[in-house]
């Protein structure tokens, strides 16, 4: 697994291991933060953040950590990432910060970061760890974008606070409630799914 | 009466897996049979109520009188981790049959997202001792309702005729979407 | 090394570390964040009574804050109240003005809620709900007009009702009128007490 080429562990998280669509890590805040676009975008980066600089610390460290105590030790390494992500952008984004409320400090469960220090940075060098941790954060903004836009288009007719859809459009309201949230991600599932199966077969 | 209208808007209005979106990694993993769902329910129900306990206390006895607010994740989520682990022990400990039937769902908690989203929303919404209690315990029910819910309509599912690429998450999820929206008429009914 | 000094070490490096680095991350912030909490109370006050220029908060309990503001001749202008009930889905924050006798509401503002997007939500929009709420008579509870109508037609002490959302109307209009109460009964109690103009 270690031969394989850099570009590969890059593009990964992208689409074969997309950390959302395929190993279904991290739904709490996919489904949570998704109603706005602007929302998902801030999510990713605070996960992104945490994600690469976590990977990095932990594939600094690992041949210091005795076995027993790494997941204690990861825990506190992402613990202390979230934080700072947290108090920054209560610090500089106040309204981002309200909006997002409890889901910030909760990426500290989020299992595609301790799961990647577990299965990828305590056994990968660390530029090979963090060629993966921006993969997979890609792998995760890219799922939130598609996300969060689908619901905002058809729940309110706006990306990003843009008008896109005319004043024909009597917004669906219920894809930005949590109902929304589920029948969106199920429904995508399932096309990812059968998208796969098509370029499976034409190959 | 605040306390009743915490307590049922924690189970039916804010639940925590249909409104929340919180736990819902053992919602879909943990509810392709009752009794697991059952199980998985009690025992989440169990650790929110002492989690809610232990993260008050820290939180109002040590973290907010000595300013130390921004450990609160930090802490928290270690109380957790080892919480759990300590409950597991008691457990195995104290009563093997109830070990029996939770055991191997514990260590699967303490990455559960409802547990710590307990104890940050309960300081969040900067509630008293008792109402954090019984948030926790409501919280707790809510999510084995919905749970268990979710495991009686998947029971049933196994023997439908699901679209292919729907089977599996896929179609969990939309059925979760639609509790979500049957869960979303009991809103308003607290006033 | 024995294996358990190892691991107690390590422990003890991480957390120390982290805890070095947090506590410099948290002071750093603490202040900005501190200021941007303040700011928005600050703001709301400048909101919900116009024209105030300095406000001193007189009483605080759960969900339940009162500020007297002073013009800027250090007159006292009235109260802006803090206060929050529960709407249709959450909570509902919100805070209004009222003059000194406590007989008119100058104006609402919600500063926190959860309604239901396009429906309960319109609270928030001016134009839906909050402009019926400006320079009410308050010296009776105030009251739902339900279907709402024109505003010319609305009573001193009637406010519009958002058509499809009754329950976070209704949900604004009973804390409005609780926090109206308690505020009466705790000045009738003298545990308010309004030192008369002597700002200046």
């Amino acid at each position: 697994m270690a031969s394989k080429p850099l570009s590969q562990e890059f593009t990964k998280g992208l689409w074969g291991e997309n950390p959302i669509f395929r190993q279904l890590l991290g739904m709490c805040p996919t489904l949570a933060v998704t109603n706005a676009v602007i929302n998902g975008i801030a999510m990713s980066l605070a996960t992104s953040f945490v994600l690469i600089f976590s990977s990095l610390v932990v594939a600094s460290i690992k041949k210091l950590i005795p076995s027993q105590v790494r997941i204690a030790s990861y825990i506190v390494v992402i613990a202390s990432f979230v934080t700072m992500a947290d108090r920054f952008l209560a610090a500089f984004f106040p309204p981002i910060s309200k909006n997002l409320g409890p889901y910030i400090p909760l990426i500290v469960v989020n299992c595609i970061i301790l799961g990647r220090q577990e299965a990828f940075s305590s056994k990968n060098s660390v530029g090979r760890s963090l060629i993966d941790a921006f993969g997979m954060s890609l792998g995760f903004t890219l799922a939130l974008l598609v996300l969060s836009s689908i619901r905002e288009i058809l729940g309110t007719g706006t990306w990003l606070g843009h008008q896109v859809l005319g004043s024909w459009f009597e917004p669906w309201i219920i894809m930005i409630l949590p109902p929304g949230a589920f029948l969106t991600l199920g429904i995508l599932l399932g096309i990812i799914i059968l998208i796969d199966q098509k370029l499976q077969r034409s190959k | 009466m605040e306390l009743l209208a915490i307590f049922i808007s924690a189970i039916l209005i804010n639940n925590f897996v249909l409104h929340y979106f919180l736990g819902i990694c053992p919602f879909l993993g943990v509810s392709k049979k009752i009794d697991s769902a059952v199980s998985m329910g009690l025992a989440v129900t169990f650790v929110m109520t002492i989690t809610a306990i232990v993260s008050w206390i820290i939180n109002h006895w040590i973290l907010l009188p000595f300013n130390l607010e921004y450990l609160q994740i930090v802490s928290f989520i270690l109380i957790i981790a080892s919480l759990v682990q300590l409950v597991e022990m008691f457990i195995r400990k104290s009563s093997p049959p109830l070990y029996q039937a939770l055991g191997i769902y514990l260590p699967l908690i303490t990455t559960n997202c409802a547990i710590m989203g307990l104890a940050l929303l309960a300081a969040l919404k900067n509630y008293n001792f008792v109402e954090t209690v019984i948030f926790g315990v409501g919280s707790g029910v809510g999510f084995t309702l919905a749970i268990v819910l979710m495991a009686g309509i998947r029971e049933q599912l196994d023997l439908a005729d699901v679209p292919e690429p729907l089977k599996g998450a896929g179609i969990a999820l939309i059925v979760a979407g639609i509790m979500a929206l049957g869960f979303f008429g009991f809103s308003g009914m607290i006033k | 090394m024995s294996l358990s000094s190892r691991m107690v070490i390590v422990l003890t490096a991480v957390g120390i570390i982290s805890g070095g680095l947090l506590s410099t991350v948290g002071i750093l912030t603490r202040a900005r964040i501190e200021a941007n909490r303040l700011r928005e109370i600050e703001e709301a006050i400048i909101t919900v009574v116009p024209g105030a220029k300095t406000n001193t908060k007189i009483y605080e309990e759960k969900d339940f804050t009162v500020y007297t503001t002073r013009n800027d001749q250090g007159q006292i202008q009235g109260f802006a109240i803090y206060t929050a009930g529960t709407g249709f889905q959450d909570k509902i924050v919100l805070m209004f003005g009222t003059d000194a006798e406590i007989n008119k509401i100058f104006r609402l503002t919600i500063l926190d809620q959860k309604e239901t997007p396009g429906l309960g939500a319109k609270i928030t929009d001016k134009e839906a709900f909050l402009k019926y709420w400006e320079n009410k008579d308050c010296s009776h509870p105030l009251m739902l007009k339900k279907p709402p109508v024109a505003q010319e037609e609305l009573g001193a002490s009637e406010v519009n009702a958002i058509t499809g959302a009754t329950i976070s109307s209704e949900a604004v209009l009973a804390t409005v009128n609780a926090s109206l109460a308690k505020l009466r009964s705790l000045i009738q109690a003298g545990t308010i007490q309004i030192e008369e103009n002597n700002g200046q």
